[in-house]
C-alpha cells in the first residue's frame, strides 16, 4: 500500500493511490473492460474516475445514473418538440426534414462520439433498475448502438475507459457482474487516512492531524450510527476546525468534538454521537 | 494455466464463470501480469465479483500459491484476538468469564498486560487443543472472535467486540446473512413478483405525451397545443418481515434468501425487519435483531397500502403465541400476547399475507399455524403461493 505505483496511471495530484488499485486500472484498461468498484460512499469511488481522467489527460463525461432513467435517454435524445417548433415556425437554421439534426447524444452517446479516448463515469450504476444494467452493459460491450429515428447505427470512435460505481444497496445481477472487473475500497486506515489528509492539507500541524484523525476513527465507532463519517466529512471537518480561531488542538485530546454537524449528517446520529462524546470525555 | 486454481475457487463456493477466467488467460497473454502480486490483484478483480468472498479468495490463493494451510490463526491472529477478549473483559468482564469458564475474581487482579498474555496463552492451549475446529477461536466457520483481516459486508464481528459476549453470540449464529444470492429459481420468483406492481402518475407534469401532442396540434389547424403528462411511478410500498431466528426455520433458509435477494432488486421502497417465531412489542432492522428495534405501535405511521409481507414458518409453541410475555426471550417482555400484536398488524395494513416455505398440507396438524391463519391469509412459499399472494394484495380493498 505504500510505494506508489510506476505504472500508466499512478495517481493526481488530489488523490491518494493505492498500489493494488493502480493495477487494477491498468489491467482493466489493458482488457478494454469497465471497471466496478464497490466500497462505501467517501472511499473515494467517483474521485478515482477524476483522477484517471487528470492523469492520462483525458476528457472525463459523468453519467450521473437516476432511478428513473431509460437507457436510450444515455444514449441519445431525439428532440421532437423543437423539430415541432420549427416545423411550424420556419425561423431556425436547422433542417427539419433532417431528423439527425434533431438528434442530441447522451451522455454514453458523446463518449462514443468523441474523437479523443475519454474517461466514462458511470455513478452509482445501483440506482437503476436490473433491465437498465444489463442493456447498458450490452451496449459498453458491443460498442455501438443504434438510433432508431434516422436507422443509424453509432460506432465508438474510441473505447472509452469505463469507471463503475456502486453503493451496494442492491446486488447487481450476475451477467453484469461478469462483464466488469470488480474491485472494493475498503474505508482508508488510519496510515492511508493521514496521506490523504496530507494531500489536501499539506501545512496542516502533525498535532491537529494526529488527534483529529484519532478522534474521528473513535467516532466513526460509535455504535448505532445510521450514516458513519467518511473521508469527505473528515476534510471538511478540518476545514472547519482551521476556520474557526478559538478552537485549540487540546480541545480534541480532551475529547472535546465542535462541530459535530460537519461530521454527522442525521440528527439521531448527532444526538448519539454528542451522547457518546460526552461519555467518552469522563 | 492455474486450472486448479480456477477449480479451487470453485470448490470453496465462489461462483468463478470459465468467461472471466478465460479472461484472466488474455490478460496473462499480453503480459499485463509480471509477478505474484500483479497476478493476485488481477485474478481477484476479474475472478471475483463481490467483497464477500475477498476473504474466501485470500485464503484460497495462500493455500494455492504458499501452500499455507486453509483455516489456521497463525501468532498475529491470535494476539488481535486476545486484544479483543481484552477489550470484551473491560467492558463485560462477568459474561466473558462466564463464557470462558474461567473465574472472575482471580482475573480482576491481574493487570492489562497480564490479561493478554493469559488470553493469548488460553487461545494457544485452544488452538492445540481444537485443531482447526469449529469452536470460538477459529477463524473459519461461525466464530466471530476469529479475525482473518480484510472482510467488510457488515454480517462479521472480525476483530471487533460488540455489546454481547462474543462466545454467545457465536452459538447464536445470529451472523446469517440473508442477502447473499440465491439459487437458480430467482427468475421465477421474479417473475412473480413483477405483478406487484402499483403503477401511478405522480409528480410534476413534465414528459411530453407526443401522440397527443401531434394530435391536438392537427386539430388547432398546425398551431402547436403541448400536452403535457404525469410519468408513471411504481409506488408501491412493501415492508418484508422475516422470521430468521431459531433453528426451525433453518431447512428454508435458500428459498428465503431467493425471496429476499429478488425483492431487494425489485422494489424501490421495501423496508426489511426481523423476528424471532413471531411477533412481540418490537420488530428489527438488522438480522442479529438487537441494534435497531422498531416498535409494532410505530407501524401505524406507514402508509397503509404498504404491502405486509410476513415470513415464517407459524410453528412455535401455543403459549408464545397466546401468553402475555410469551417470548422465548428473556430480555423481551411484553405486556401484550404476541396474537394481538399480529392482529394489530392485520388490522393496520388491510393487504397483509403470511408466507410460510412449509407445505399447505402439514399446516393443518401444527396449532400455531391454523391460530395465526385466522387472522392472516397464509400462503405457501412456493411459485404457485406466492402467484395466490399476489393476487390477493393485489386486489381491491
Amino acid at each position: 500500500m505504500d510505494n506508489a505505483s510506476k505504472e500508466t496511471f499512478n495517481g493526481a495530484s488530489r488523490y491518494v493511490l493505492d498500489d493494488e488499485l493502480a493495477r487494477i486500472v491498468n489491467i482493466s484498461m489493458a482488457l478494454e473492460m469497465p471497471l466496478l468498484l464497490k466500497g462505501e460512499p467517501g472511499t473515494g469511488k467517483t474521485m478515482l474516475a477524476h483522477a484517471i481522467s487528470e492523469a492520462l489527460n483525458m476528457r472525463l463525461i459523468v453519467l450521473n445514473v437516476k432511478s428513473s432513467m431509460k437507457l436510450v435517454e444515455t444514449l441519445y435524445q431525439y428532440d421532437t418538440l423543437t423539430r415541432l417548433n420549427d416545423s411550424r415556425f420556419s425561423d431556425s437554421t436547422r433542417d427539419v426534414s433532417n431528423i439527425e439534426e434533431y438528434i442530441k447524444m447522451g451522455k454514453i452517446g458523446q463518449s462514443f462520439v468523441s474523437d479523443d479516448r475519454v474517461v466514462l463515469l458511470i455513478d452509482e450504476i445501483d440506482k437503476a433498475d436490473t433491465d437498465f444494467q444489463d442493456d447498458m452493459l450490452d451496449v459498453l460491450d458491443q460498442m455501438e448502438f443504434d438510433i432508431i429515428e434516422i436507422d443509424k447505427t453509432i460506432k465508438a470512435k474510441n473505447r472509452p475507459v469505463i469507471i463503475i460505481t456502486s453503493n451496494a444497496k442492491k446486488d447487481l445481477s450476475d451477467p453484469f457482474l461478469g462483464r466488469c472487473n470488480f474491485h472494493h475500497i475498503a474505508f482508508p486506515d488510519q496510515e492511508m487516512m493521514r496521506r490523504i489528509i496530507n494531500v489536501h492539507f499539506p501545512e496542516i500541524s502533525s498535532d491537529l492531524l494526529e488527534s483529529s484523525i484519532r478522534a474521528f476513527y473513535r467516532m466513526r465507532d460509535f455504535r448505532g450510527l445510521e450514516k458513519k463519517p467518511a473521508t469527505r466529512e473528515l476534510i471538511n471537518w478540518i476545514r472547519a476546525l482551521r476556520a474557526d480561531p478559538d478552537f485549540k488542538v487540546k480541545d480534541l485530546v480532551k475529547g472535546e468534538a465542535p462541530y459535530l454537524g460537519v461530521l454527522f449528517k442525521k440528527s439521531p446520529d448527532q444526538a448519539i454521537a454528542r451522547n457518546a462524546a460526552a461519555r467518552m470525555r469522563i | 494455466m492455474f486450472i486448479d486454481f480456477f477449480f479451487l475457487l470453485r470448490q470453496v463456493g465462489i461462483s468463478v464463470s470459465p468467461t472471466s477466467f478465460l479472461k484472466l488467460q488474455k490478460a496473462l497473454s499480453i503480459g499485463l501480469i509480471t509477478s505474484l502480486d500483479d497476478f493476485y490483484t488481477a485474478a481477484r478483480s476479474i475472478l471475483v465479483k463481490s467483497e464477500r468472498y475477498f476473504d474466501l479468495y485470500d485464503q484460497v490463493f495462500a493455500h494455492h500459491f504458499k501452500g499455507a494451510e486453509l483455516k489456521e490463526p497463525d501468532e498475529f491472529e491470535l494476539s488481535q484476538v486476545a486484544r479483543a477478549m481484552l477489550e470484551e473483559w473491560l467492558k463485560d468482564p462477568e459474561g466473558l468469564a462466564d463464557a470462558l469458564d474461567i473465574d472472575e475474581d482471580s482475573l480482576n487482579k491481574l493487570s492489562p498486560e497480564e490479561l493478554l498474555k493469559y488470553f493469548l496463552d488460553r487461545l494457544k492451549e485452544q488452538k492445540e487443543e481444537h485443531h482447526g475446529g469449529s469452536k470460538w477461536i477459529g477463524t473459519g466457520g461461525t466464530s466471530p472472535v476469529g479475525h482473518s483481516g480484510f472482510h467488510p459486508g457488515g454480517m462479521r464481528v472480525g476483530g471487533v467486540s460488540r455489546n454481547k459476549s462474543a462466545v454467545k453470540v457465536a452459538m447464536d449464529r445470529r451472523y446469517r446473512d440473508y442477502s447473499q444470492e440465491g439459487p437458480l429459481t430467482q427468475a421465477q420468483i421474479g417473475e412473480a413478483l413483477k405483478r406487484l406492481r402499483n403503477m401511478v402518475p405522480v409528480g410534476p407534469k413534465d414528459e411530453v405525451n407526443i401522440d397527443e401532442t401531434i394530435y391536438q396540434t392537427m386539430k388547432n389547424a398546425g398551431e402547436i397545443e403541448i400536452v403535457f403528462d404525469r410519468s408513471l411511478r411504481d409506488r408501491l410500498r412493501v415492508i418484508l418481515a422475516i422470521d430468521n431466528g431459531g433453528w426451525s426455520m433453518d431447512p428454508y433458509i435458500e428459498l428465503v434468501q431467493t425471496l429476499f435477494s429478488y425483492a431487494r432488486a425489485q422494489f424501490k421502497e421495501i423496508r426489511t425487519f426481523f423476528f424471532h417465531n413471531t411477533i412481540y412489542d418490537k420488530i428489527w432492522e438488522d438480522p442479529p435483531r438487537f441494534r435497531k428495534p422498531l416498535s409494532v405501535d410505530d407501524l401505524v405511521r406507514f402508509d397503509k397500502d404498504t404491502r405486509f409481507i410476513i415470513l415464517g414458518d407459524a410453528s412455535m409453541a401455543p403459549y408464545e403465541l397466546m401468553a402475555t410475555d410469551g417470548s422465548i426471550h428473556l430480555e423481551e417482555r411484553s405486556l401484550k400476547p404476541s396474537y394481538e400484536r399480529l392482529r394489530f398488524i392485520a388490522e393496520t395494513f388491510p393487504y397483509s399475507v403470511w408466507l410460510n416455505p412449509r407445505m399447505s398440507a402439514e399446516w393443518p396438524y401444527t396449532r400455531t399455524i391454523n391460530m395465526i391463519r385466522e387472522i392472516f391469509p397464509m400462503f405457501e412459499l412456493t411459485i404457485d403461493g406466492l402467484e395466490k399472494a399476489i393476487v390477493h394484495m393485489m386486489g381491491k380493498k
